[in-house]
């Protein structure tokens, strides 16, 4: 099989099957918290693209060329963090500065970024499982892509919620998440998919 | 490369990291929002996901509620 | 500053009770879905959360007069990663197989909310002993609400729960009750039962907190008919005795 199409079976994968949200539980508290309009989560999940595609630009090398010829393999959670914390800011201060109706869309989430486990998860898998960088570029799109896609699905499903005529116990979070069930059931289905491949 | 030569580099560019990071966040935080987005946290941007007092989208839960308590008070 | 009787009791229990991390404010919810599959790893995962909380609780309230107040998060942020690190690495060492079960979820402790949000919201204004009291807390109720969860998910799940395989060294014993493996629902044991059981979970605090408030509302409502209808026959017993007297 040639690169491209284990590249493209790899995005796909991560993006649908191993869901980033629904099977691998990264990035819980923005997928609750910000899903409550369309517009919000779009914004969110794009900020969260970018960010996890840069980050798995920079942390690879780093880690490959830097961390694990010196010896000190343990830093990588503590170089992440560093290097995705400061690109926010850095990424953030440059909207902040220059483009307003960027920082309307996309810069008030960036902040929220530092402390989004879907970033840090990515980069960490990315490194403790010894992937190639195609293949770690390949995850980090699929998870990306994968968040932003059930993000919005979500924020779809909420606005309707919040008109449906739940039990008052279920009001809000209790009833999302059972909503969130239900559709890690439906890509639960695609389990398997590329078994015959 | 020798492996101290290495762990020389790797030792400096952590430091530049989390310099970068400070640097970072201190200018962030200093630079003024732009023209037409001042009062757009306030707003309804805010969110109830969960109750973390020193998030910056931190809202308080019931709000809405609160606020209309108020009204019918008066 | 003198300390009120009973304050280091309440100030851990509320860690458990009314500030429970997980079920009150909806904290770190991210490891409570993905790690309590068994009850051994939640147990597992609650330790290994309790003792970088009240790590970074102790010495963030140690240098809480030397971190300026500007750079408070990126520094916070440091220290927490170091310790995460620190841990990762006893884990590893020591308890290689729940190393292996927690996988990614040890290093993501780093951007846990709670350990975060405690370190600014707590220890960063008080003494090193009420930050060391506030962050057991925390992590006693945080690893409470994960054996909650995963309580449910392993009973019905698979129908009974083994012991053994995470803590290699306590002798393996599995305890499934007779003929529950012909009514176990495995999808408990999925990522869509995490959500199904958190959801539940909630819900059930949010039916027992309305409950509450209207038990509230209705006593309020009681206790001002009483007194209405004290001060009417109060009034009527005035009538008479003023009639009776004319």
């Amino acid at each position: 099989m040639s690169d491209f199409v284990t590249f493209i079976l790899a995005i796909i994968s991560a993006m649908l099957i191993d869901n980033v949200v629904l099977s691998r539980f990264y990035g819980i508290c923005p997928f609750l918290g910000v899903s409550k309009k369309v517009k919000s989560s779009l914004g969110m999940g794009i900020a969260v693209v970018f960010v996890i595609l840069v980050a798995t630009c920079v942390c690879w090398p780093l880690y490959t060329y830097i961390l694990e010829p010196a010896g000190i393999p343990f830093m990588d959670t503590v170089a992440y963090i560093l290097v995705i914390a400061s690109l926010v800011q850095l990424v953030g201060l440059f909207i902040k500065k220059y483009s307003p109706s960027l920082y309307k869309s996309l810069g008030i989430y960036l902040p929220l970024i530092t402390t989004n486990c879907a970033v840090l998860g990515v980069v960490q898998t990315n490194t403790d499982t010894g992937l190639r960088f195609i293949d770690a570029l390949a995850n980090g799109l699929g998870t990306s892509i994968g968040f932003l896609v059930i993000i919005v699905v979500f924020s779809c499903i909420r606005t309707r919620l919040e008109s449906a005529n739940t039990p008052k116990a279920f009001k809000g979070l209790p009833i999302a998440l059972i909503t969130a069930a239900i559709m890690a059931i439906a890509l639960m289905g695609l389990q398997g998919l590329f078994a015959g491949i | 490369m020798t492996q101290t030569e290495y762990l020389i580099v790797a030792i400096i560019i952590l430091v530049v990291l989390a310099v970068t990071f400070i640097v970072s966040f201190v200018l962030y935080k200093r630079t003024p929002k732009p023209k037409g987005c001042e009062d757009i946290e306030i707003s309804e941007e805010k969110c109830a996901g969960c109750n973390n007092e020193s998030c910056a989208f931190y809202k308080e839960k019931d709000s809405i509620e609160v606020l209309k308590n108020k009204k019918e008070e008066k | 500053m003198k300390r009120e009787k009973g304050q280091t009791k309440k100030n851990f229990l509320k860690g458990i009770i009314q500030e429970n991390p997980l079920l009150v404010s909806i904290l770190g919810t991210c490891p409570a879905l993905a790690t309590t599959k068994s009850l051994e790893a939640a147990i597992g995962m609650g330790i290994l959360f309790t003792i970088v909380l009240l790590c970074s609780n102790v010495l963030v309230s140690l240098l809480r007069k030397l971190i300026p107040d500007e750079i408070r998060t990126p520094a916070y942020i440091v220290i927490i990663a170091t310790f995460v690190t620190m841990v990762k690495m006893f884990a590893n060492a020591f308890l290689p197989e729940l190393y292996s079960t927690l996988g990614v979820f040890i290093s993501l402790i780093v951007v846990n909310c709670i350990v975060l949000g405690r370190a600014e919201a707590y220890a960063s204004k008080n003494t090193v002993f009420d930050s060391f009291i506030d962050g057991l807390g925390m992590g006693v109720g945080y690893t409470m609400a994960l054996c909650i969860m995963a309580f449910f998910r392993e009973l019905i799940g698979t129908g009974g729960f083994t012991f053994g395989q995470i803590f290699t060294f306590i002798p393996y014993t599995a305890l499934i009750i007779p003929g529950a493996e012909n009514f176990k629902i495995s999808v408990f044991q999925n990522p869509a039962g995490a959500f199904i059981v958190f959801g539940l979970i909630l819900a059930v605090m949010a039916f027992y907190k309305n409950r509450k408030a209207e038990m509230k509302a209705w006593e309020i409502k009681q206790a001002k008919l009483k007194a209405a209808e004290d001060a009417k026959k109060k009034l009527e017993a005035q009538k008479a005795n003023v009639g009776g007297q004319q």
